[in-house]
This record gives C-alpha cells, sequence and structure tokens, in this order.
C-alpha cells in the first residue's frame, strides 16, 4: 500500500540498517530465527508504519514518531530505582535487555518457568512467533524482524501463582539504541492461574521507541490476570500489542494503566474460542501536556456461550489526546454471547480531546451486547457543592476524578495491585 | 452578622439582583419570600459564592468583612452553610467520605485538630437519629438515589454537623412532605441561638410555620420591596404576590 520509495524516513532507516543490526541480535546463528526475522522484515518493508489514511489509525498520527527519533538532551546517565511494587518476584529488562542482577527469580514455584526470550533464541529454542506472512500490523512485523529480548512465560498444568510477577522494561539514558523491540510469549496449561505486573518506564527527556508485543496462549481453564503500567519517559513512544487466544473455561483480565509516554497506543485482541470463557480488558489512561494515548481493542467471540467486557477510564488535561478505538466482533455462530463495552474520557481542560470509536459486528443474534462512550468535563455543580462545604478547589478535583476513576480501579481483581494502581493514580492526580 | 448593601449582580450578563440592602444581625432569623424568578436562588448563590455569579456593584460585609472577597470554600469555613434547594448528586463519592472531609476542612482551617474516622462516626450517628436518617445513607454516593424528602434532610445533617454561624436555607421546604417538614424544621431549629443567624429563602409560608422568622422580606424582580415581621408572610399567603407587586 506504500510506494516503497517513498517510505517513512524511520522505516527506510530500519531497512537500511537491518542486514547489519541482526548480526548482533539474539539467534543470529540460527536459521528458524533468520526465517522469522526475514519474514517480518519482507512484511514490514511492504507495509511501512501506517500513515493516517489507514483506517485503524485515523485518531493516531505516528509521524513524531516516523520522522525519525530526535535524540533530546537527555541526562547522560540515570540510576534504575528499586521496584515500588512489593513482590519476591521481579524481572527487569534495562534497556531493552535481561539484567540478571536487577531480578529475582529464584523463589518462584515449581511449574512456572521464566526465561529471557533473547537466551531462547541464542540457545536454539523454538519458542518462535507464529508466521507473520499475514500480519497486518507493521509494528508487530517491525518487531518479528528486530525482537532484541522479552520473557518467555510458561506454566505447567494446575500450577497457581497468587503472588503477581513483576516485569520491569526500564529505560535509561546512556544506551546508543533508540529502540526495544521486546517480544513476551506467554502459555499457561490447563487450569493453571497467575497474575502478571508489567511496569514500562523510563527517565524522563529520555527519547525511544518502545515496542512490545506478547503472545499469550492459554489452556482450559487456565486464568491470567495480566495488568500493565505504562509510564515511560514522556518523550518516548510506546507502541504495544498484545494478542491473547482464550480457550473452553478460560479467563484473561487485562487493565492497563498508562501515565507516561509523548505518544502510546496499547492495542489489545482476544479470541474467546471457547464456551464459558471471559474477556476482561479494562483500563485507565491519566495524560497531560501533549501527550497523546490510544487504546484500540478487538474482541472476537468465535464460538458460543462466553462474555467479554470492557471499561476504559481517560482523564486528559491541558492539550493532552484520548483515542478509544473498540471492536467486539461475534461469529454468525456464536450464540448466547455476552458483550459490554464502556469508555468514559474526563477533560480537564478545554484543549484536551477524546476520539472514541466503539463497533459492534455481530453476526449471531441470540446475544447481548452493549456499549457506551462518553466524554465531558468536571461537574461544575458537584464541585461547587463540594466547596460550599468548606472542602478546597484542589481537594474537590480531586475528590472528583477519584470518584471517577474509583469503579474501573475497583475491576482489578487483584488487591495488591489495585491499591498500587491506586497510589499511582493519587499522585497523579496530587499533580493537577 | 452580615450586611449586604446595594447588591447588583448578573448570570450570563443578565442583571438579576437589581439593589439588595438587607441587615442580619447575630440571634436573627430572616426570611426572603417572592415569586419565581425574583432573584432568591441568586441571592443565595451569590453569598455563597458560586462561580457565574457575578456581583456588579455593592457589597456584602459578613462579620465585617469582605465576602465577595473569599472563596466558596473559605466562606463555608467561616460559618457560612447553604442549604441547596437541589442537592447535587456525587457518584463515586461517599456521603461518610464527604462529610467526614468537609468536617476536617474546617476544622484544620480554625486550627483545630481533624477528627479520625471513628469519632467522625460517632458523631455523625448522633444526627443521623435526630434527623430520622438510616445509617446506610452513610456507605451511598452522595444524594445519589436519595429520594426528594431525603436529599433535603441530608442537607440538615450536613448543617448539624457543620453548625455554621449563618444558615442559607433555599427552598428547603419544596418537595417535602409535612412529616420530613417537620423533621427538616426541627433540625434548624436546634440550631438557632444567639450567635447564629439564618437567612430561610421560600415560596410558601409553610415552612415558616415550623421555622418562624424574626423579619420576613419580599423580594421581586431582584429588590427587597416589602419588609415586615412574621405576619407579612401570612398577608402574603392570602393575597398572593401579585397584589403586593401592584400595591
Amino acid at each position: 500500500m506504500t510506494d516503497m520509495n517513498k517510505m517513512t524516513p524511520l522505516a527506510q532507516d530500519y531497512l537500511d540498517r537491518f542486514d547489519t543490526v541482526r548480526t548482533r541480535l539474539p539467534g543470529y546463528e540460527n536459521p528458524a530465527v533468520a526465517k522469522a526475522r526475514d519474514a517480518g522484515f519482507a512484511r514490514f518493508a511492504a507495509l511501512d508504519f501506517p500513515g493516517r489514511k489507514v483506517e485503524e489509525w485515523r485518531f493516531t498520527n505516528l509521524s513524531p514518531l516516523t520522522k525519525g527519533i530526535e535524540t533530546a538532551e537527555a541526562p547522560a546517565t540515570g540510576t534504575l530505582a528499586k521496584p515500588e511494587f512489593d513482590t519476591p518476584h521481579v524481572m527487569t529488562f534495562l534497556n531493552g535487555r535481561f539484567s540478571a542482577e536487577d531480578s529475582r527469580l529464584d523463589d518462584l514455584p515449581k511449574g512456572i518457568r521464566l526465561a529471557s526470550f533473547a537466551a531462547e533464541l541464542d540457545a536454539g529454542n523454538t519458542t518462535l512467533p507464529d508466521s507473520v506472512a499475514e500480519e497486518s500490523r507493521a509494528v508487530v512485523a517491525l518487531n518479528t524482524a528486530f525482537m532484541e529480548d522479552g520473557y518467555v512465560l510458561e506454566v505447567s498444568p494446575g500450577t497457581i501463582l497468587t503472588v503477581p510477577i513483576l516485569i520491569r522494561f526500564v529505560s535509561l539514558p546512556g544506551s546508543d539504541a533508540d529502540a526495544r523491540h521486546m517480544r513476551n510469549i506467554i502459555r499457561m496449561s490447563a487450569k493453571s492461574e497467575m497474575t502478571l505486573l508489567e511496569e514500562h518506564c523510563g527517565a524522563n527527556g529520555h527519547a525511544y521507541f518502545a515496542n512490545p508485543v506478547t503472545d499469550i496462549v492459554l489452556e482450559d481453564d487456565a486464568r491470567l490476570n495480566h495488568y500493565k503500567l505504562q509510564a515511560e519517559s514522556e518523550t518516548a513512544f510506546h507502541l504495544a500489542n498484545v494478542d491473547c487466544d482464550i480457550p473452553k473455561g478460560a479467563s484473561y483480565e487485562n487493565f492497563s494503566l498508562s501515565t507516561g509516554a509523548r505518544l502510546s497506543r496499547n492495542e489489545l485482541a482476544t479470541r474467546i474460542t471457547g464456551g464459558n470463557a471471559t474477556s476482561i480488558l479494562n483500563g485507565a489512561y491519566l495524560m497531560r501536556g501533549k501527550q497523546h494515548c490510544d487504546t484500540t481493542t478487538i474482541t472476537r467471540h468465535l464460538v458460543p456461550e462466553n462474555d467479554s467486557r470492557q471499561v476504559y477510564k481517560g482523564i486528559l488535561d491541558d492539550e493532552a489526546q484520548g483515542v478509544f478505538q473498540g471492536k467486539i466482533h461475534i461469529a454468525p455462530d456464536a450464540q448466547k454471547v455476552a458483550g459490554d463495552q464502556l469508555s468514559r474520557a474526563l477533560l480537564l481542560s478545554e484543549r484536551a480531546s477524546v476520539a472514541v470509536k466503539p463497533e459492534l459486528e455481530i453476526y449471531a443474534d441470540d446475544v447481548k451486547c452493549s456499549h457506551g462512550a462518553s466524554s465531558g468535563e468536571l461537574d461544575s455543580d458537584a464541585y461547587f457543592y463540594l466547596q460550599s462545604r468548606g472542602i478546597d478547589e484542589k481537594t474537590a478535583r480531586k475528590m472528583l476524578i477519584d470518584a471517577f476513576l474509583a469503579d474501573v480501579l475497583e475491576e482489578i481483581s487483584n488487591e495488591a495491585v489495585r491499591d498500587y494502581f491506586a497510589d499511582v493514580t493519587a499522585r497523579w492526580m496530587d499533580e493537577v | 452578622m452580615l450586611e449586604i448593601r446595594n447588591l447588583h449582580a448578573t448570570v450570563g450578563g443578565k442583571e438579576i439582583l437589581k439593589g439588595i440592602n438587607l441587615t442580619i444581625n447575630a440571634g436573627e432569623i430572616h426570611a426572603i419570600m417572592g415569586p419565581n424568578g425574583a432573584g432568591k436562588s441568586t441571592l443565595s448563590y451569590v453569598l455563597a459564592g458560586r462561580d457565574g455569579y457575578e456581583v456588579t456593584s455593592g457589597e456584602v460585609l459578613y462579620k465585617g468583612e469582605d465576602l465577595l472577597a473569599l472563596t466558596p470554600d473559605q466562606r463555608a469555613c467561616h460559618g457560612i452553610f447553604l442549604a441547596f434547594q437541589y442537592p447535587v448528586e456525587i457518584p463515586g463519592v461517599a456521603s461518610a467520605t464527604f462529610m467526614k472531609t468537609a468536617y476536617n476542612a474546617q476544622r484544620k482551617f480554625r486550627g483545630q485538630p481533624e477528627v479520625d474516622a471513628m469519632e467522625f462516626l460517632k458523631l455523625v450517628r448522633e444526627k443521623t437519629k435526630d434527623l430520622d436518617i438510616k445509617d446506610d445513607m452513610l456507605k451511598r454516593a452522595v444524594n445519589v438515589g436519595f429520594s426528594g424528602g431525603e436529599k433535603k434532610r441530608n442537607e440538615v445533617l450536613q448543617m448539624s454537623l457543620l453548625e455554621p454561624d449563618l444558615m442559607l436555607l433555599d427552598e428547603t421546604d419544596s418537595g417535602l412532605d409535612i412529616d420530613a417538614l417537620k423533621i427538616a424544621a426541627d433540625g434548624v431549629n436546634r440550631l438557632r441561638s444567639p450567635k447564629r443567624a439564618g437567612l430561610i429563602i421560600t415560596h410558601y409560608q409553610r415552612l415558616l410555620d415550623y421555622i418562624v422568622p424574626d423579619f420576613v422580606h419580599v423580594l421581586a424582580d431582584g429588590k427587597i420591596v416589602k419588609s415586615g415581621d412574621k405576619s407579612l408572610a401570612h398577608e402574603l399567603e392570602e393575597k398572593g404576590y401579585a397584589a403586593l407587586s401592584a400595591a
């Protein structure tokens, strides 16, 4: 669809560098890896980064990224802070590579294997992404060509771990690379249960492009709580893709809290392939300045008798922009399916904006689906009511923002993560 | 306690108050009556400091200080309480949290130590009993799903808790049946004291049977057109506002 002669500057840069860069990427000697990279590369070369004429990208303009990342005046070095979230299981990636010294993986229970994807590739393990020949998402294809590291999580049948595993992707100034093509793979066997918290963060003033791709396969009756805090540097780009297959009796719960990045897109695709299965995609985004945050979801109900829910809440201050695109697809035979979707945005400034595109594609007749979207300012009546009782402006504002977010945070089923995300949002609000 | 001098105010560019003069001393209860659109609610909002109600001339002194220079929350902390005609629903904020935050904000303002949740609950339970308010209301979101009567009683509850010096009651009787009206009026009467004053805004004389005012004023077209004692309220009830405006 793009004229090969007119690639975006960043895409051209990737094309030019591929042959050199791949020699230092993991699995270089491995023909299977080389084949996957070639396929990804070919696909990306055919696609380029999407422009705004591509329907799925109408509301998100990638040109600040694709014209090439400007190397900002970043501090020369940064230090890795201790994780704030308290858990015995921590895996850390520093500037795109697994850092064993910043990780604690020794106490993981039997039945859980958590490894570095780079190590897997180097070791010749065949954990490779599925073919990308049909891939329509350019950044996923790009990731397949340049995939560098990430986590591989394998959970054996019946293994249950309630304590969350924290996986940190930290970007600090001082590294040459300005991109992080992380590839994560999760395989959960039957009846296993896990809680995973990902943190994507970077030192402010530091410009880079994070492009994580996560492939998740659940087996029957598996349950995954997958949480993510996106707190990248305010000059960073973050384009994330998650694909998850949800078979019979399985449940996938995703909650994404986004506060960071100059431009971010969180793209989630779930495929429900069994009865009594559940897909829950929730999130909150808190944006200010000129930040742009896009949440794009697609939930596919492919068989009868399962349900999906989505609630996204956004708070946009200054000139921040929010995008929510949510599609629920129900296949012709997928009867007795329930799908609910809600998107609400609170605009704290006249210059903040949100674009919302809910889509229902329903080909079955016995289904219950709903979608709702709203955006608005703080309720001035409520604001005055609080103030008229002696509550100062700042506290009143915080109470109302807090109230706006309360119900979506309540959806997080893991209590420790819920409390942590409540802390993060409270801190964000302190700066309002 | 309150001195309003030649107060003019506009809402959305339209002049609603056209020169109000009114003095309320400590210990007094004043009633302002008047037809719809006379500016009664505007007066209450101007005194409470609502955005969009612009004072174009005149002044308001409260305890000798310039009231109009204060923000709404400062006014509340200095002891002004407005019982709303239409109490606002606030989904997501529990009544108990709201009231505790307000109570502690005012204590903090006065240099008093804040109370903890347990202490506060004890305090508020004493008041809810008097006002026939069920405890579960405290757990519910502010005014959300409350009946009209519950909303008005909730206003009186907040007022009992915050113990203001100047009570402004905006149509507290509207939407109340007679039993609820009595309960609300009793709540207000309990607060009456030589140190406190009140301004009761009402369309009907009914409320004034239960909260007996010392003075009654008639507000019409943005001005006080007549003042008297409580007998004026009865006169209005008999003859109507039209007769008075014509006079």
